[in-house]
């Protein structure tokens, strides 16, 4: 079966989504699951009153089937008491769309999980500014990870072979077109990677923070410029055929490794 | 009976289709020069009565006009049923037959999936392959190639251009880079043929894949190119058909389709090609400077005139595609949700973009009953279709300045 081969129900829930949107207030909790790098993620908010489900909205970044369970499950939890709403499973939102494909089962299926992690938040006490910081921790994989400080392996190897410790105004020129991940060492290494952005169309500012680790301004400035910001991940080795060519990376959010490629790699001293 | 023209059934269906690499449709006139072989000049080239003697006259007659479009001697096209075949028979017949002069295998890593499995079978049965990676806009770098090979090389396997992203590789470079060293170069050319010249009498490649649905031929037919003089054993077994090389009779009516349609291609590549990258280029800009925060997937000029591929920040690739469907557009995506893995388009994370960024990637290919219009189709639907899913979004607000 088609991934895309969605039932009508699912394809109008897709064109019309209901209840889209964010909720204010003393009575709002929010429950977010996925991560934009498994391609869904999802916020639900729940207005609760007297235990109940007085308002729910949701916002997905996602594919058809992550947008439909999200509107889906909206309607189906209106006015429910919260622990009638936590028996509502992902089966269940599946059957109300009148069945999803197989392969949508489980990768995009995750409306249930941030409903209930809305009404976790809501018992707990969370605030939606607190629960809507961070890529939830249940998507692909649900292990949060550990932070540890990791050497990065096979450095030494590759000085001078796409190992930059500091990068002179007149070398910049030599980026271009290379693909170069900065790793966040503060203000410095950002303000570099945004001067490289004129050499080349592809600058990464890795940071194991959530953010890169800036002042005030130099944040806004980097949203405004061509840097991609490559967050909760480590770099742990450099690999390559005599030269750099790809960096493994720890996804401390996922708690996975994968591999990035890169031509340079920039390590402010 | 009357074949139905392709781009007068797209408009009535009211359908601008711009996924001309999936599949293209068979240009009419090539259907028209099909239908005799299906029930007048039936025969099989194999038999020794008249009936079997026009079929061979038609087959060899096929042959040279698909040669022909190809830089390329008769005797050097083996007919087969699609490029996949062709690349099982080119990389893993190559590799069996020269085994005894090594067990080494270099591919690109920005080749299509059937080449990739293919490689995979090769390490199953013993072959070590290594794969070479790609630059920032999807190109082989013929030097890190180059400190690739090593004594036990036999064959490397570089695409034409990329199916994905239209990137086009240093084929050319790379074939002299190998020139004199005894290693054979396979280049896969589906995403190429028809768009720009194939010529095996320049580019000293050794064996190339191709597919007759790409010239506007019929699909289940292609070909394998083997330079005179390059060693291949067959992997499908039986009659010995094709010279020993691919058994099972001959499809006389698709090769006579093939024929037609690299005919056709001899005629009218030379202004069909500047029209669609004229339709391309267009797409290209208006997306650009109309959409915020999209970005184009690829090389700029080095690339397929028919391609368009971009990532959009904040948006999910099946969704647009959904999306765009509803609207009559027809185009496709390289997000994991779309495909029967969950993972994202491995040449997109070869070039270095991050999974979140390969889920957003949206492409536009264009053929030959694509018209001007089909920009402004895709123009007025597209803007809207990208802010309506970052409206539903939680992520674009973030990831972008308020």
């Amino acid at each position: 079966m088609k991934s895309t081969q969605y039932t009508e129900k699912t394809l109008e829930h897709f064109r019309n989504p209901r209840n889209v949107g964010t909720l204010e207030g003393p009575n709002v909790a929010v429950g977010r699951v996925g991560n934009p790098v498994c391609g869904d993620m999802m916020d639900i908010y729940i207005e609760v009153e007297n235990d109940r489900i007085k308002d729910i909205k949701f916002q997905t970044f996602g594919c058809g089937s992550a947008v439909a369970t999200s509107s889906m499950i909206t309607e189906l939890v209106q006015g429910m008491t919260l622990d009638d709403a936590l028996k509502v499973s992902r089966g269940d939102v599946a059957d109300a769309l009148e069945g999803l494909p197989p392969i949508k089962m489980h990768c995009s299926n995750l409306a249930a999980d941030a409903l209930h992690e809305a009404i976790k938040n809501w018992r707990e006490g969370i605030k939606p500014e607190d629960a809507t910081k961070t890529p939830g921790g249940t998507a692909c994989h649900p292990t949060p990870a550990a932070v540890a400080e990791i050497e990065i392996a096979k450095l030494d190897e590759y000085e001078g072979k796409g190992l930059y410790r500091r990068v002179a105004v007149d070398e910049l020129p030599q980026l271009a077109d290379q693909r170069v991940v900065v790793l966040d060492t503060g203000d410095r290494a950002a303000q570099l990677a945004m001067d490289l952005t004129d050499h080349t169309g592809r600058v990464v500012l890795m940071t194991t923070g959530k953010g890169p680790s800036v002042s005030a301004a130099m944040r806004s400035a980097l949203r405004l410029s061509d840097v991609k910001i490559l967050a909760e991940a480590q770099p742990l080795e450099l690999l390559g055929e005599g030269e750099l060519e790809r960096i493994r990376v720890h996804d401390l959010n996922e708690d996975e490794e994968y591999e990035l490629t890169a031509d340079a790699f920039v390590l402010l001293e | 009976m009357s074949v139905s023209d392709p781009g007068e059934t797209l408009a009535r269906q009211d359908i601008v289709y711009a996924d001309y690499q999936s599949a293209k449709p068979v240009d009419p006139r090539v259907v028209a020069a099909m239908l005799p072989y299906f029930t007048e000049k039936f025969g099989n080239a194999a038999s020794l009565h008249g009936v079997g003697d026009a079929a061979t006259a038609a087959l060899e007659n096929a042959r040279t006009r698909v040669a022909r479009f190809f830089g390329a001697e008769p005797k050097e096209i083996v007919f087969t049923s699609g490029a996949t075949e062709a690349s099982n028979l080119a990389i893993i017949g190559y590799a069996l037959r020269n085994r005894r002069k090594g067990d080494h295998v270099i591919i690109s890593e920005a080749e299509h999936v059937s080449i990739l499995n293919i490689a995979k079978y090769l390490e199953k049965n013993g072959f070590r392959v290594t794969r070479v990676p790609i630059d920032l806009y999807g190109r082989v770098s013929p030097k890190k190639l180059r400190a690739r090979i090593t004594d036990e090389t036999i064959l490397v396997s570089v695409q034409w251009a990329s199916t994905e992203i239209g990137t086009e590789q240093p084929i050319g470079e790379i074939a002299e880079l190998l020139t004199g060293s005894g290693i054979a170069l396979h280049s896969d050319a589906v995403a190429a043929e028809g768009l720009v010249p194939i010529d095996t009498s320049a580019v000293p490649v050794s064996l190339l894949s191709l597919s007759s649905n790409d010239l506007y031929g019929p699909r289940g037919l292609g070909a394998l190119y083997v330079r005179q003089g390059v060693q291949v054993a067959p992997v499908l077994l039986g009659g010995g058909q094709e010279r020993g090389l691919r058994s099972g009779s001959e499809d006389l009516a698709s090769i006579v389709g093939m024929a037609a349609a690299a005919d056709i291609l001899i005629a009218e590549m030379g202004a069909e090609v500047p029209r669609l990258r004229a339709i391309r280029d267009r797409l290209v800009e208006r997306v650009l400077t109309e959409i915020p925060d999209a970005h184009l997937n690829g090389h700029r000029e080095q690339r397929m005139p028919n391609n368009a591929h971009f990532r959009f920040e904040g948006v999910e690739g099946e969704a647009m595609v959904l999306s765009l469907r509803d609207q009559g557009i027809a185009a496709a995506t390289g997000s994991a949700c779309s495909s029967k893995t969950l993972e994202p388009s491995h040449t997109l994370l070869s070039c270095g973009l991050l999974h979140e960024e390969a889920h957003g990637s949206l492409e536009f290919t264009f053929g030959r009953w694509s018209r001007a219009a089909d920009v402004e189709r895709i123009m007025a639907a597209l803007p809207g279709v990208i802010a309506r899913l970052r409206s539903l979004s939680p992520l674009y607000k973030t990831t972008t300045p308020a």
